[in-house]
């Protein structure tokens, strides 16, 4: 019986510190509040690809994103998408708004820009990205609309800020939309709810302000 | 011939073919894909056919090696008496694999996959050789420790209005949420239902 008490012991203490390893000391549950908690901890470096914009330009991704002055809120999109997205477009719209009339008073605010980035290469071309940005009123200064045209850039990117899209029913997709902090340096640093977009916004033009976190 | 001799016998001739046939199947892809592309068979097909992995792996070594396995069995029955140790470590393990951020790294991190399986693989094992010698008492505190936690998992997946997991879909998810709810209340009645039944044939005095 003593015996029979070790080996549950045992197996009670290795399940805990599996436990505590799978959800960061009990305090997250799923991946995503993992990704979260561990773009907090060790920000994530932009990786090296290509995106085009809506005008057919190319540029690496790192050039629009670390330019050691802007802080970016970034978020991924596909321009047909009904659910999440349309929020998002509307929280981007919101957020434009805001920073459109910050910026007149803060310089802070003008080193915030707001950048969706499309992952539907097969639909999202141009055309589609241009007139996206065109029925949500995106303020080319302050909003921009790339997509990833290289299939092999696009899985890095997703894979670097571990964004997973899922295809669902009738050529949609579910994926974990949020709105991702990058820094002036090109570093994923926060992630917010896109209901918490005040406050992604806040510690934005906080970053803009102060530099690095 | 009774079927406990009947089941041992097939146990000694099909259980480590079938055992490592079926695993091979469910470790190797496209197996492991197709069963990983929805929560459901992921959590619902996966996770028992690799249970019973477990439990054909256990039944055919302990009746291929029957005389061996004699020794091997007093020996283990130390270190689980009444079948504890090998329902609590099923118990914690199920646990640990019901927490949704497992259903998501097993996906993409091949250790977490290994260890699942192999823990899945244990348990089956685990249960095989601990629910007999259990005996209605300990039986009854493993699921009682076990069914409630499938079905507040449930509850919680059925009703979460977002995703828990990236990897899957919200519908996939709802589903998974009933279905771990009636199979947990589904078990629990046929656990039930034997109890009684057993408990029945004990205090019926035979006629004379």
């Amino acid at each position: 019986m003593l015996k029979t008490a070790v080996a549950s012991v045992c197996m009670a203490w290795a399940a805990y510190a599996s436990a505590a390893w799978l959800t960061h000391d009990f305090q997250v549950w799923t991946a995503e509040g993992a990704r979260r908690l561990e773009v907090a901890l060790l920000p994530v470096a932009t990786p090296a690809v290509q995106v085009q914009t809506p005008n057919g330009s190319s540029k690496p991704l790192r050039r629009l994103l670390a330019d050691e002055q802007t802080v970016t809120i970034v978020d991924f999109i596909y321009t047909r998408c009904q659910t999440v997205c349309l929020a998002l477009g509307s929280t981007y719209q919101q957020m434009q708004s805001s920073l459109q009339s910050a910026r007149t008073t803060d310089a802070a605010a003008r080193r915030v820009q707001l950048l969706s980035i499309s992952f539907d290469m097969q639909r999202d071309d141009q055309q589609a990205m241009a007139d996206y940005a065109a029925r949500l009123n995106a303020d080319a200064a302050i909003w921009h609309l790339v997509r990833v045209p290289d299939p092999s850039d696009l899985a890095r990117l997703l894979a670097d800020f571990q964004v997973v899209v899922v295809p669902s029913s009738q050529g949609d997709f579910e994926h974990n939309a949020a709105l991702l902090v990058v820094d002036s340096r090109g570093r994923l640093v926060r992630i917010f709810d896109y209901a918490d977009h005040q406050l992604a916004l806040d510690y934005a033009r906080y970053l803009a302000a102060v530099g690095s976190p | 011939m009774n079927l406990s001799s009947l089941m041992t016998r097939g146990m000694a001739r099909l259980g480590l073919p079938a055992a490592l046939s079926l695993l091979s199947v469910l470790v190797f892809l496209p197996g492991r894909n197709f069963l990983e592309s929805s929560m459901v068979r992921h959590m619902l097909v996966q996770y028992p056919l690799l249970m019973l992995c477990g439990a054909l792996l256990a039944g055919g070594l302990s009746a291929t090696l029957a005389d061996r396995a004699l020794v091997w069995e007093a020996q283990a029955s130390n270190w689980n008496a009444y079948g504890m140790t090998g329902l609590f470590g099923t118990a914690l393990g199920l646990a640990l694999l019901m927490i949704p951020r497992v259903l998501d790294l097993a996906l993409v991190n091949p250790w977490v996959e290994s260890i699942k399986m192999t823990i899945l693989v244990a348990s089956g094992a685990a249960i095989y050789l601990s629910w007999r010698p259990a005996g209605w008492l300990v039986q009854g505190f493993f699921l009682g420790q076990v069914l409630p936690m499938m079905a507040v998992a449930g509850t919680l997946y059925e009703s979460s209005p977002t995703r828990v997991c990236n990897a899957y879909l919200l519908n996939d998810q709802v589903l998974l949420g009933q279905l771990l709810v009636w199979i947990a209340a589904g078990t629990a009645l046929a656990w039930l239902a034997a109890l009684f039944r057993s408990l029945i044939r004990r205090s019926t005095v035979p006629a004379v």
